[in-house]
């Protein structure tokens, strides 16, 4: 669950398919490339839904002290 | 007599009985930088009384001018070279929000100058940050609204918190040291976020340091800077790459609101569908297109082949007629010629052996003749 999480990067899943979207709307591709295109995008989109509704957010506190870490 | 003291003498002696540590309180006169090195002012009070402050610019924190009410941490001196007497200083408080202000405001303006609020130096912060650096109390309000903000609006972030004081002598060198760690230790973060909550212009001072300021303007990783309420200004806010107004506006600021991504989801995807479903649709309308047109060439074909059908048997029945007359007129020609014809017209042909003779020299008297005549045969013999 962890690494899968490092893995999937949000902004960039997110980023493709905004793009998808753009070109879909824009290209005439031929059929079978948009239908690779199509499930691509609903794949990513799914991704992306599930994401936002599993992960929390996760805190660590740095344990730096401050007498030693101002010498240097 | 008591000892009598060389100039020199005296000078030590009362060096040494004048070595102590004094808090001294008054307004700053006669304020001047003697190449960039050596500061020298007078104190003075309502009642005339003035004292002379040294110091080096280099520990100069604060921004003074003339007119400014200030304290001083300091040692009085005499010095033997030119016979005077001031305070050497170790340490300056400025008194009042009046001179905090004041301050503040001389220190905006030189920190302006050197371009460290310039908006072109200004980095756009990424859309999903993954990672971030967060610098506050871990005992303010501002940690507890920020977090509260942050995890209503977006999940999956690794948070590095680094826990420092925001208000107090303390503050403004442990900002410092948090924001150096940080890039020194994890310069790979996408946004260090410094936030504290609102106060007065002393409570803020640390974020109004020089300091504090600069390490954030030279901060390697983008920083998002949300100090005090609304209205508060700080010089750290000016020097971030993004502003916010309050620790809330900090979590806004960072971070999409999930549920509007969610919306931008869901469009995507319907849009996605909705064009899916028109490229199916056009690829059916071309099928169904080429279809007519195929049929259509296909019935002009047969139209041409018919056409050319009928062509051609017309063409043979025209060589038939043609083949025909010709024939009949070659049939009459060939009547005509028949010597059988000839005969009805009274000729008749003479045979000796089968054969038809022409010369009267080729029969000898006692041959054999056969006359054919139009109608029947004479035997004849030759006399």
């Amino acid at each position: 669950m962890h690494k899968d999480a490092k893995k999937f990067n949000f902004g960039e899943a997110f980023g493709e398919l905004e793009r998808i979207v753009e070109e879909f709307e824009r290209d005439d591709a031929d059929l079978e490339k948009s239908l690779k295109e199509f499930e691509h995008g609903l794949a990513l989109a799914q991704k992306c839904k599930e994401r936002l509704s599993e992960i929390e957010n996760k805190v660590k506190e740095i344990k730096a002290k401050f007498g030693e870490a101002i010498g240097r | 007599m008591d000892k009598i003291y060389s100039v020199s003498e005296f000078i030590d002696a009362a060096n040494e009985l004048l070595a102590f540590e004094v808090w001294i309180e008054g307004e700053v006169s006669g304020f001047n930088i003697s190449q960039n090195k050596w500061v020298f002012f007078d104190l003075k009070d309502k009642e005339g009384a003035k004292v002379g402050c040294f110091m080096g610019a280099w520990t100069l924190r604060e921004a003074i001018e003339d007119g400014m009410k200030i304290r001083v941490r300091g040692v009085p001196k005499l010095y033997g070279k030119t016979g005077r007497f001031s305070i050497t200083v170790q340490e300056i408080q400025l008194v009042g929000e009046g001179a905090l202000h004041r301050a503040f405001e001389l220190l905006k303006a030189k920190l302006e100058k050197e371009g460290l609020f310039a908006p072109e130096r200004k980095r756009k912060l990424p859309r999903f940050p993954a990672r971030l650096g967060l610098i506050t109390s871990r005992e303010a309000a501002a940690y507890t609204d920020f977090m509260r903000i942050l995890n209503n609006r977006w999940s999956g972030l690794e948070i590095n918190f680094f826990h420092t004081q925001v208000q107090g002598e303390e503050a403004a060198p442990q900002l410092v040291l948090a924001i150096n760690y940080f890039n020194k230790e994890m310069p790979n973060l996408d946004v260090l976020v410094i936030t504290r909550g609102g106060g007065g212009l002393d409570d803020l001072a640390a974020f109004n340091s020089e300091e504090v300021a600069r390490a954030i303007f030279a901060s390697k990783i983008p920083t998002l800077v949300g100090i005090g309420h609304e209205r508060d200004e700080t010089l750290s806010d000016y020097a971030a790459d993004v502003r916010a107004s309050t620790p809330s506006n900090a979590a806004e600021r960072l971070t999409p609101d999930r549920a509007e991504i969610l919306a931008s989801l869901e469009h995507c995807v319907h849009l996605l569908e909705q064009e899916m479903e028109m490229k199916i649709k056009n690829a059916q309308n071309r099928v169904h297109d080429a279809g007519i047109i195929f049929e259509r060439s296909l019935g002009e074909r047969k139209r041409r082949l018919d056409a050319a059908k009928n062509n051609m048997i017309m063409l043979i029945n025209r060589l038939i007629d043609k083949t025909t007359t010709r024939l009949d007129f070659m049939m009459r020609a060939l009547k005509n010629l028949n010597p059988e014809n000839i005969l009805d017209r009274g000729f008749s042909i003479v045979f000796k052996n089968g054969k038809i003779i022409k010369d009267a020299g080729t029969v000898a008297p006692g041959d054999i003749l056969n006359v054919k005549l139009s109608k029947g045969r004479v035997r004849s013999k030759v006399i």
